[in-house]
């Protein structure tokens, strides 16, 4: 990982990412721009304002990385964030934000609160609790998990002979509230030729990573990869996982140099040089990880594409996790483009964030308000039908927004998609 | 003060704090900050005028500020005080198609203008590299100029009118929807007056048609003396390119990291060249008329040549030169995206300098163009000289120069040469026949220099004319004219002094 200091020090203030960050053309305020933001945390980090007056500005932050596809000079905006975030709870530790990830990282706890929440009236998630996390009034819907589909069992005969073996991240949220994203998934695969290993394991520690417990994360990642052995591919189809999962090698802890914890990682390097094949071992496991859409396009799935058909007008929302931090934008594009009869509709500031961005609806549900009417417009706009897109934070964040403007519009991930073409739109 | 600011907007629109003084302490020009004691957003023409009524009434210094992508330090708050944010000014009042005009409020990015009448075939010419995220009031404050200037203008030759608040708070406007209006020209005072004559809140631009063919190729060169000749070469030939830009082995070396620009290994010197032509009569195709007799744009006649004959026949004669010259390989745009693909390099250029070094100090000098190769050679001595980093990217066409000085602010020495330096190649500019700048502006950081080039009359005048609007001491202190009052101090504050 890093330091600050040298990170920080490629941005030389042009100014260029101003207009991609969404909180900035919001709200005008420089304080609330990444240049702004990364001139604050090199300040604290150089000890010219206190680390606590950042606070406010890191935490209006999406860490959607817009500002990184913007960037000329490469600035990587995203750890910046992340060890920022990671120093901020270090010192100034937010209990309420901890529970919360707790709670949805472990499948277990997210059953159990989804199932007690039900019994809570009204349809947000409840007051009390977005008054602990943000302060506000809850804008989110308690989260609602998706049915499995009623697609009939894959005829094998008809199917392409087993090339090998991937792993799925059936990961946490995803597995609790999206459980028919996965059912396609698996059907996606097995049509290019592929099964999937089945293993035990759960979180990514992306939420974790993003809101700044770097150590927890770590965990995670090192948790993850030890249950996914054999170099196979490891399909993941969930933006915000992939991401984190693509980018493990920075959390290598040997080259942690973030100038507090110096002493601790100079020590550690002394007495245990296990750590350091532990770390590279992320590095390696990174190179394994796909989203579903590069892997099936990489595997001839538009091949098959070409023989089904599916009419109906959709629009492709560009989850910021698939196209600032991973350069996924014209993968499922080509995908849906190889469908027969099925019109596509660019979507006006595609790939600005909806403002789901991982727990933000709960910690800055204003903010985060504003953003989805923003794209609930946009979307209106192209007069789709369906809305596409490759993230469980943006499907269930999106999908309420036309639930609250009472439109026929569906939510759908772009793996139910591509499976609707083989087998038919449910519903 | 922020509490009755506060209540003059709304409080949520008046910022302040060690964070929000940090964040604007400084533009895009690093090495001279000061902090404001609070940055204000108004909505509108009358909360702007509001908030100067009260600075002009409690003695408080105000500086206006757009993206903040400013090279010369013009949006910086030399003295304090309030920092007058456009950025929620930032909508489109009004498009007239008809008439080729559009009204905007100040705060809006250049860019955005183009986007709006996109549709009709139409966009706003000054096209300044940062015009992604640069504003209008920006632009109009520093009379910004871009690659396109050369063939089209630079910003004061497309506005109409401006709607300002003088530096006393009062409202006025200035210019005349007419192009080549009668009397004194005083819109031009203010477009380039850089925010000292009062604070632009909104403004009737012209629009000018998307060039009916585009042709945009990529000459590759051995040494910076070809491709610096072969540029003096071109323009005596007559020829007006719409854009002509030269990026020196420095410059490509972050392009090259940030935007995989292909070139041959031995090329030291690139130069982008884009001839275009304007639709047949001038006419938009997306405008419709009644038809008319004198000229049926689907019938061109066969003694006047379509777009893309003139583009070509420019294209051949410009690349003529180039071999002439030495070029080692001369590279065509196929399409519309390989096209956008030379052009986000070489507008996003001096922003990929962050790969090199932390700061940056671009300077903006201009020459005449037949002196370009000895200037080039002039500006690598003093970089040697002074042990700094530089890297050329420019509008050669033009002869405006933007050696970029590459370095590390935090260390006071670097800081001082940087600016020593750069001092040097403004005084020979001017030594050559040229300016101090081109298009940035002279903000904090040439005002010393403006001595070199103008006569003690022509200061004084200028001077004067600032003073027809306000008494120089509060409105954007510090910038442009040398010698204010109050402004020893912060010179010598900064000069030297490491951040």
């Amino acid at each position: 990982m890093k330091s600050l200091d040298e990170l920080t020090s490629h941005c030389i203030r042009c100014g260029f990412c101003l207009e991609s960050c969404p909180t900035f053309v919001e709200t005008g305020e420089e304080t609330e721009s990444p240049r702004g933001r990364i001139y604050l945390v090199r300040s604290a980090d150089e000890g010219k304002i206190a680390w606590e007056e950042t606070r406010p500005h890191l935490d209006q932050c999406l860490g959607c990385r817009a500002c990184e596809t913007a960037c000329p000079s490469g600035v990587e905006y995203g750890q910046i964030l992340e060890i920022a975030r990671d120093r901020l709870e270090r010192e100034h530790p937010q209990r309420a934000k901890a529970a919360l990830l707790d709670g949805l990282s472990h499948p277990g706890k997210l059953k159990l609160q989804l199932f007690l929440g039900k019994m809570l009236p009204g349809t947000k998630i409840p007051g009390l609790l977005s008054r602990m996390l943000s302060g506000e009034a809850p804008e989110a819907d308690k989260p609602n998990p998706q049915p499995m589909y009623s697609w009939a069992e894959l005829d094998e005969s008809a199917l392409p002979p087993v090339k090998g073996e991937v792993y799925l991240l059936e990961g946490c949220v995803m597995r609790v509230l999206f459980p028919g994203v996965h059912q396609a998934t698996r059907r996606l695969l097995r049509r290019v030729g592929y099964t999937v290993r089945e293993t035990e394991a759960g979180c990514c520690g992306s939420l974790h990573l993003h809101v700044g417990y770097l150590d927890k994360a770590r965990s995670y990642a090192e948790k993850l990869a030890a249950a996914m052995p054999d170099d196979l591919p490891v399909i993941v189809d969930s933006a915000g996982c992939g991401s984190t999962m693509k980018e493990y090698g920075s959390l290598e802890p040997l080259a942690l140099s973030l100038r507090s914890l110096e002493p601790l990682a100079l020590s550690l390097k002394g007495e245990n040089s296990g750590l350091k094949a532990q770390g590279s071992g992320l590095s390696a496991f990174s190179k394994r990880v796909f989203d579903i859409t590069e892997f099936l396009l990489a595997n001839g799935l538009v091949e098959e594409l070409a023989k089904t058909n599916l009419t109906t007008k959709i629009t492709y929302h560009d989850a910021c996790h698939l196209a600032h931090s991973q350069g996924v934008r014209s993968q499922p594009r080509q995908l849906l483009e190889a469908i027969p009869g099925l019109q596509i509709v660019e979507l006006q500031e595609a790939d600005t964030c909806c403002g789901s961005a991982g727990i933000y609806n709960l910690i800055q549900p204003k903010m985060a308000r504003r953003l989805l009417e923003r794209k609930w417009r946009n979307i209106e706009a192209t007069g789709a039908d369906l809305v596409v897109l490759g993230n469980p934070g943006c499907h269930a964040w999106i999908a309420q927004a036309a639930r609250e403007h009472k439109s026929a519009v569906r939510v759908v991930h772009t793996a139910e998609l591509l499976e609707s073409a083989f087998s038919g739109l449910p519903g | 003060m922020v509490e009755e600011l506060g209540k003059l907007l709304s409080p949520e629109r008046v910022l302040s704090g060690e964070a929000v003084a940090r964040a604007y302490d400084c533009d895009a020009y690093t090495v001279d900050r000061s902090k404001p004691t609070c940055v204000v957003l108004p909505l509108d023409t009358a909360e702007v005028a509001a908030v100067v009524r009260w600075c002009v009434a409690h003695s408080v210094p105000f500086t206006p500020r757009g993206a903040g992508t400013g090279l010369s330090g013009g949006a910086m708050p030399a003295l304090g005080g309030v920092v007058i944010s456009t950025k929620k000014l930032n909508k489109v009042l009004q498009i007239d198609i008809e008439n080729r005009m559009l009204k905007a409020q100040a705060g809006i990015a250049n860019k955005r203008i183009s986007d709006a009448v996109a549709e009709f075939g139409l966009h706003f010419a000054p096209d300044p590299s940062s015009q992604t995220v640069s504003t209008l009031g920006g632009n109009i404050a520093e009379n910004s100029g871009g690659p396109h200037t050369l063939k089209y203008g630079v910003t004061t030759q497309h506005i109409l009118s401006v709607t300002m608040v003088d530096p006393l708070g009062e409202v006025l406007e200035i210019g005349s929807l007419v192009p080549g209006a009668p009397g004194y020209d005083l819109l031009g005072l203010i477009v380039g007056g850089e925010g000292t004559l009062g604070v632009v809140t909104e403004a009737w631009v012209k629009l000018t048609p998307v060039p009916a063919a585009v042709r945009t190729a990529l000459a590759s060169f051995r040494t910076i003396r070809d491709a610096t000749e072969c540029v003096a070469a071109i323009i005596a030939s007559g020829v007006i390119p719409a854009a002509l830009e030269m990026m020196d082995k420095g410059v490509l070396r972050a392009v090259t990291a940030a935007f995989k620009l292909d070139y041959p290994a031995e090329a030291d010197a690139l130069l982008l060249i884009e001839v275009d032509a304007k639709p047949v009569s001038e006419r938009n195709a997306a405008i419709p008329r009644p038809p008319d007799t004198d000229s049926d744009p689907n019938a061109v006649s066969p003694k006047r040549p379509t777009p893309n004959e003139t583009v070509e026949k420019e294209l051949s004669h410009v690349i003529a030169i180039c071999n002439a010259h030495h070029a080692i390989s001369i590279d065509m745009a196929q399409n519309e995206a390989e096209r956008q693909k030379l052009w986000v390099a070489r507008k996003k250029a001096i922003g990929a300098m962050g790969r090199l070094a932390p700061s940056i100090v671009t300077h903006d000098g201009v020459i005449p163009r037949s002196r370009l190769p000895e200037m080039l050679d002039f500006v690598y001595a003093v970089a040697e000289k002074h042990k700094i980093g530089v890297a050329n990217i420019f509008h050669a066409g033009d002869g405006n120069l933007h050696p970029c000085f590459y370095f590390d602010d935090r260390d006071p020495k670097q800081v001082e040469a940087v600016i020593e330096a750069g001092e040097e190649i403004i005084k020979r500019c001017i030594s050559l026949g040229g300016s101090v700048s081109g298009e940035h502006g002279i903000g904090v950081e040439k005002s010393d220099l403006l001595t070199l080039m103008f006569t003690p009359d022509d200061l004084r005048m200028q001077a004067m004319c600032k003073q027809i609007f306000n008494d120089g001491m509060l409105c954007n202190p510090c910038k442009v004219l040398p010698n204010q009052k109050g402004c020893v101090e912060h010179k010598k504050r900064w000069r030297g002094v490491g951040w």
